[in-house]
């Protein structure tokens, strides 16, 4: 069936105020966010707006609201949680993690649950510099603590190097592990420029910094963040362009006709 | 989770002071152990005392020529500081083998000394475990053991300590020091710390109600030149060990002057290999000599219906780590 | 914003954006106003009834709103028979009756303001059983194996007569062991329901389907029922049909009047979202000395429920893969107390396929014959389980490629001779086929125009579960209007789009971009009719609509399959080989390198297929390496409980792998050429894998995982030197 319309309708795939009202709702606190969600591509910020433009989205309560809200709780704590460079006062359950704190109570839903007990990786942020589970982390321990999270680490219009590189080197597929896999990775880089070592280290005694990780070093490293989905070849990629600055190239490649032909002639 | 009210108290004194007055508090440390048991209600305490905040997060040399690692420092602190990669290679390695890197950022010292078996009955509340519930039996001894002990069990309790740190410091050798109610300090030496299960199985440790862990201290360097820590395990990282070896050899002019051997995911405690250890001293560090402090090691071993395997795993292991812990440097 | 034009090019993922800041929503990160948590409570025994409940403590909590148990629930449709084949669209009752039927089973749900009320009042909801003796080990309970409904046994020529024949006979026995899906996204939705109309934010892979679940269990029109799932953090068949926590959620959402969330955890993502089953598999085959194949019986024994059926086809690859004129494939089930199996990964033949690759090994071996030139001997280009020609076969291009690139010629013949320090070295190979099913697929187009530039908006209820389906889309949009990608926008996944058979069966790609083509072809038709120019006239979109006056244009299309493809057997076809170095001492092994050629259609984007392949292997390398659920025998619940317990590879698990694609035109397939990969990636990896481990060691392990536990134990196969 086709429906001929000569209205204009066009107007609705703008970016229309209603969804720029969601952004904003989404946790995106401050304009830099904003300014930053619309360089997304069209495409990209269409398909994302669409199951937003709803009644119930769009009524919701206001960030303020989110923020104090409490719903008849028990052993309630008031922490000051320091997340992304910014600062937002919260009354939680004292049961409450970092990890759900972020994703119910600031709606940054960026940081991921996928097991809630240690063990997958998902939920990992960077608390202080250190890479850490979330979800083991009790969000009243977070006092006074930087935190930051996938969220934070793209500044205004431009992606952190980290998430240009899982980007072009397609280092995720469902996406649910990503911002995980991410942060752990900055963080990362950033053990590495410290001359951490780990299990696979050859030689512990020689303590050094800023070093270059093979790819050995760096699987290991990133075990930490489970891919179901299995993009752990084009992590690795990533990390390693990042890190060295040199283009990894596609594990990929079509058979050309001269092999087809051979391959052929030989049966 | 159970309701708790969390504590923040602003010094060591004042934690143990907190923990005295509440039978049913525990203290907090990276919460990697503790938060997850509680998210399974395998612990249920009343109220939570943060210590990772505390103030005994050094890792200094300690005047004796030793180190002390503050309990409170990280895994990952403590296993990448400088002295002690050059010092105690051997518990770096076997403390970088453990976890993820997110976790070691997290677990600190004292926390790993204290963190439970991987039992998976004593994680499901709905089964039998002595340990999570004195008196309902244990559920492993009659079910699924293929990962529990082979040394040190009994009926009561077959489970295994699942620390990597600890295999190390056993080998190593260490201290423990505690600070009780009352700012009365106690120190304990490493082999005592953890327990067998006797008919106490639901006690891992020597540890008195709310003693505070404040520091493990280190004896003077050894086993830097000759080390190795061999974990084997289902996946090559993020895993428990199924058996794990923690192997130092002291050299002095082609023998083995002083040995250190210890095993992992064998029994409720980190598992010293002394008889082997004493036989290695003074040996030449041959093929035959560490087949046959293996098969020493493993005299003593018990199995249970489904882990036969670790006999003949064990006796790998170590030789394996003994080899690799000569040919270090060698 | 991309300017590529049309498939075939390696462009980035065009929702990659919002994956890496972020800003991607899945189905309980939406923000929904005065919603409530829910939290689901499961059985702990295997079988018997629930003789009291006591919710009182429970109730009494801070912030607990509601508690389901049977006795409270709404009446839903239940089965109307007694093992009802569990399909993507089955009826999913819950809390209908005290009866248990696995350990695990959902017996109640608790509905709080918070997340850690619910789960905290869950677990002081009181129940009380009347314990009956569970069947656990189907292996225990033989005597009560029956042949399925679903899918009859096959058979062709004389299995007996053909093994009599034989120059070399092989029989042996094959175990797959119970494994989770485990998406890396839980299972979660949030439900309301408003004035009799439900809609539902949920984690499927199909959305239609779940729409009919909801709307037949609920006994409401589907047009009511609204299902939404933009982003999806994987499925591998577990997110097919919307399960019983969907039912549940929706349940809370009337009964309280608000909308709730209900997450599954990671450990009811073991006992409450199906699983695969364990399958033993007995195989046997006969062969003449110049290796040509006489006869090859694949002979499985799985379970079921004990309340619906479902049954892994491990027989379709042996059916097809191989000529052998005496073939028979069977299927028995035993019903017992763990929850249905359902389709994970490559049903049928990821497992099944593990059995004949390996079979396939042993009997090379056996005739000192190179495992590829007895694959290649024993090929064939017309389906011998049907006389059907194959619409295309290349699967001695990718095993001849596969192992010009991979240095098979560095195989050593003999077992256990390659050895590098401690490590044994070896290699294998694997062949693999897998079914590209194609199925009726609408969609719509919406093309603008404004500023003199073409805007295409494509709407279908096709999911993107990690598959790459916005970008494939994007691009056959791009494709067929002649824009750039970047000005196609793709919407996905609600139930108020043009139905698609949603993500599954590996037929995601091929109807998804079909039926976006015709959406588009359509248009174009449409809009040169209009202006009354002939067909072949080329024109721009943007000159149609200027023509037109037109600023805006919607069209529909509908794709469906081709005479010519019900004709033939279509398959996509691959090699896979690794290169496997074992420990000598530690039982413990590392896949060193893997190289991978598929002959599956018209790669749409080299990029995300290549991630499909490689996701399909680490799955793969996973059912070697550790992944198995282990049945308590006495309680019968999984003592393989979390993820510290199920191990999935880990990014050191994996190692360097390297894709080959083989150009492939097959318009029988269907119009574009596309078939599914998602699947093939996984299909026989594992055993490639076993296979080196053979060669590296002259140990045969026919039972996965291959642990090292069993690694340690295992000795080498009579013969090897
Ligand atoms: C998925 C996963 C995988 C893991 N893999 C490994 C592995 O392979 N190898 C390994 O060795 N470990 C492993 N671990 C365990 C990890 O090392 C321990 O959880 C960690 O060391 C515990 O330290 P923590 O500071 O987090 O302890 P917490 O969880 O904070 O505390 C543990 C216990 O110690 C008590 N406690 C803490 N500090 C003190 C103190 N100063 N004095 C007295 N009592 C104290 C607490 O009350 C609690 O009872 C793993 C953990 C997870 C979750
Ligand atoms: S082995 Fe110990 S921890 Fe495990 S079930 Fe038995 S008593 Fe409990
Ligand atoms: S959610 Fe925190 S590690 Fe899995
Ligand atoms: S991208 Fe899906 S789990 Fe990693």
């Amino acid at each position: 069936m086709t429906k001929y319309n000569q209205e204009d309708q066009s107007e609705e795939r703008q970016l229309t105020e209603d969804e720029s009202k969601i952004l904003d709702q989404l946790g995106l606190f401050g304009d830099s966010r904003r300014r930053f969600m619309t360089k997304i591509s069209a495409a990209g910020l269409s398909l994302f707006a669409a199951p937003f433009l709803t009644s119930e989205a769009l009524g919701k309560s206001s960030k303020e609201e989110l923020l104090t809200t409490t719903e008849a709780m028990l052993n309630e704590i008031k922490v000051r949680l320091r997340v992304n460079n910014s600062t937002k006062p919260l009354i939680i359950d004292s049961r409450t993690t970092l990890l759900d704190a972020l994703r119910q109570r600031l709606q940054l839903t960026g940081t991921k649950k996928g097991c809630d007990h240690g063990q997958c990786g998902a939920c990992t942020v960077i608390i202080d510099g250190k890479r850490k589970l979330s979800c083991l982390t009790l969000a009243a321990s977070c006092k006074d603590k930087e935190i930051t999270t996938i969220e934070g680490l793209a500044t205004d219009d431009e992606l952190h190097a980290m998430q240009a590189a899982f980007l072009k080197h397609d280092g995720f597929q469902c996406g649910y592990c990503t911002p995980g896999q991410i942060c752990s990775s900055v963080a990362l880089l950033q053990e590495a420029r410290n001359g951490e070592a780990s299990y696979v280290t050859e030689d512990f005694k020689n303590v050094r910094q800023n070093i270059e990780l093979s790819e050995e070093e760096i699987r290991e490293r990133m075990s930490g963040n489970i891919c179901r989905c299995g993009a752990y070849n084009n992590i690795v990629q990533a990390i390693q362009e990042v890190q060295s600055g040199k283009e990894e190239k596609p594990k990929w490649e079509f058979a050309t006709a001269e092999q087809m032909q051979k391959a052929k002639a030989k049966s | 989770m159970r309701p708790f009210v969390y504590t923040q108290p602003q010094n060591p004194q004042a934690a143990v002071s907190a923990a005295a007055a509440n039978k049913q508090a525990r203290y907090l440390g990276g919460g990697t152990n503790l938060i997850d048991l509680m998210k399974e209600d395998v612990e249920r305490p009343t109220e939570l005392i943060e210590v990772a905040d505390l103030s005994f997060n050094d890792i200094k040399s300690n005047g004796a020529g030793g180190y002390t690692l503050g309990a409170m420092a990280s895994n990952a602190d403590t296993a990448n500081h400088p002295d002690i990669r050059k010092n105690y290679p051997l518990l770096s390695m076997a403390m970088l083998s453990a976890a993820t890197a997110q976790i070691r950022n997290m677990a600190t010292n004292g926390g790993n000394l204290l963190q439970r078996t991987r039992c998976p009955y004593f994680f499901e509340t709905s089964m039998p475990c002595n340990k999570r519930e004195p008196g309902t039996g244990c559920g492993a001894r009659k079910g699924m053991n293929a990962q529990h002990a082979i040394f040190g069990w009994n009926d009561q309790c077959v489970a295994v300590n699942p620390s990597d740190m600890c295999v190390a410091l056993a080998a190593i050798g260490a201290t423990v020091q505690v600070q009780q109610a009352g700012g009365k300090t106690r120190t304990i030496d490493f082999a005592d710390f953890h327990r067998l299960p006797g008919d106490q199985p639901e006690k891992d440790n020597t540890l008195q109600p709310n003693e505070l862990i404040t520091a493990i201290e280190l004896p003077k360097p050894i086993f830097a030149d000759h080390y190795y820590y061999l974990k084997i395990r289902e996946r090559s990282s993020y895993a428990f060990a199924l058996i794990s070896v923690a192997a130092g050899l002291q050299m002095e002019g082609g023998s083995i002057a002083k040995a250190g051997l210890a095993m992992g995911g064998v029994a409720h405690k980190p598992w010293k290999l002394t008889e082997a250890e004493a036989f290695l001293s003074g040996k030449k560090p041959t093929q035959e000599n560490f087949e046959q402090a293996a098969e020493l090691a493993m005299r003593p071993a018990r199995t249970l219906p489904d882990n036969e395997y670790k006999i003949e795993m064990g006796k790998k292991a170590i030789i394996r780590a003994l080899t690799q812990a000569y040919e270090k440097n060698a | 914003m991309d300017t590529s034009i049309g498939t075939g090019n390696p462009i980035d993922r065009v929702e990659g954006h919002l994956k890496v800041t972020g800003m991607a929503k899945y189905s309980s990160e939406f923000p929904v106003d005065k919603m409530l948590y829910a939290q689901a409570i499961n059985s702990t025994i295997a079988k018997g009834e629930i003789s009291s409940i006591d919710i009182s403590e429970a109730k009494k909590q801070k912030g607990v709103v509601e508690i389901i148990t049977y006795k409270n629930a709404e009446k839903l449709k239940t089965p109307d028979k007694k093992l009802p084949p569990l399909s993507t669209t089955s009826i999913q009752p819950v809390l209908q009756s005290p009866q248990v039927h696995y350990y695990g089973e959902y017996v109640g749900l608790v509905v709080a303001e918070t997340f850690e009320q619910a789960q905290y009042a869950a677990r002081l909801v009181k129940i009380k059983y009347k314990k009956e003796t569970p069947k656990i080990d189907f292996k225990n309970h033989r005597a009560d194996a029956y042949k399925p409904e679903e899918e009859s046994d096959y058979s062709r020529g004389d299995v007996e007569a053909g093994l009599a024949e034989a120059d070399q006979k092989l029989e042996a026995t094959y175990n797959t062991p119970i494994e989770h899906h485990h998406p890396m996204e839980l299972h979660a939705v949030i439900a309301s329901w408003e004035n009799g109309k439900v809609k539902a934010y949920a984690s499927q892979q199909m959305i239609n389907d779940a729409a009919v679940t909801i709307s037949n269990t609920f006994q409401i029109p589907k047009e009511d029922v609204r299902v939404i799932a933009p982003f999806v953090g994987g499925g591998f068949g577990s997110k097919l049909h919307a399960k019983q926590h969907v039912i549940l959620a929706i349940m809370a959402a009337k009964k309280t009047g608000r909308p709730v969330q209900l997450t599954v955890t990671r450990h009811q993502m073991f006992t409450n979202t199906n699983l695969r089953q364990h399958n033993e598999q007995k195989v046997s085959i006969g062969a003449a000395k110049d290796g040509s194949l006489t006869a090859l019986a694949h002979e499985i024994v799985s379970h079921t429920s004990t309340y619906e059926e479902y049954q892994e086809p491990c027989g379709t690859v042996s059916k097809m893969l191989y000529k052998v004129p005496n073939n028979k494939v069977t299927h028995r089930l035993v019903p017992v107390n763990l929850q249905t199996p359902f389709a994970m990964r490559a049903p049928g033949e990821a497992t099944g396929s593990f059995a004949l690759e390996s079979a396939m090994d042993e009997m090379a071996w056996k005739l000192k014959m190179d495992p590829i030139e007895f694959r290649i001997k024993n090929d064939t280009q017309t389906d011998p389980s049907n006389d059907k020609p194959f619409s295309s076969r290349l699967l001695v291009e990718c095993l001849r490629i596969g192992a010009d690139k991979f240095g098979w010629d560095k195989r050593k013949m003999e077992p256990a001779k390659n050895t590098n320090g401690n490590w044994l070295v070896g290699y294998g190979v694997s062949g693999a086929s897998r079914a590209a099913p194609y199925q009726e697929t609408s969609s719509k187009v919406i093309l603008t125009l404004k500023d003199g530039t073409v805007l295409a908006t494509i709407q279908m209820d096709a999911t993107d579960i990690g598959t790459g389906s916005y970008t494939i889309i994007a691009q056959t949009a791009s494709e067929y209007l002649d824009i750039p990608v970047g000005q196609v926008v793709v919407q996905l996944a609600d139930s108020l789009f043009p139905v698609t058979p949603g993500s599954g069966g590996s037929w995601g790609a091929a109807s998804y971009c079909n039926g976006a083509r015709m959406a588009c072809q359509n248009a174009i038709k449409e809009l040169k009719q209009k202006l009354n120019v002939g067909d072949e006239k080329k024109m721009s979109v943007k000159e149609l609509m200027t023509g037109n006056k037109l600023t805006t244009y919607e069209a529909q299309g509908t794709a469906k399959p081709s005479e010519a493809f019900k004709e033939h057997s279509v398959y996509s076809f691959g090699a896979n080989f690794a290169e496997v170095w074992v420990d000598k001492d530690t039982g413990m092994f590392r896949i060193k390198r893997m190289l991978n050629v598929g002959a599956c259609g018209k790669i749409l984007n080299p990029k995300t297929a290549f991630g499909q392949i490689i996701g399909g292997l680490t799955m793969g390398a996973g059912m070697v390496i550790a992944e198995q659920t282990r049945v308590e025998p006495n309680f019968g619940n999984f003592i393989t409980r979390s993820f510290a317990d199920y191990h999935v590879p880990v990014n050191l698990d994996m190692a360097n792998v390297e894709v080959v694609f083989l150009p492939e035109e097959d318009k029988i397939a269907n119009e574009m050429g596309v078939k599914g990969i998602g699947e093939l990636g996984i299909t026989s990896v594992a055993a490639s894998i076993a296979n080196a481990i053979f060669n590296a060691t002259g140990k045969r392990m026919r039972d996965l995982p291959i642990t090292p536990e069993k690694l340690i134990m295992a000795g080498v196969e009579p013969g090897v030197a």
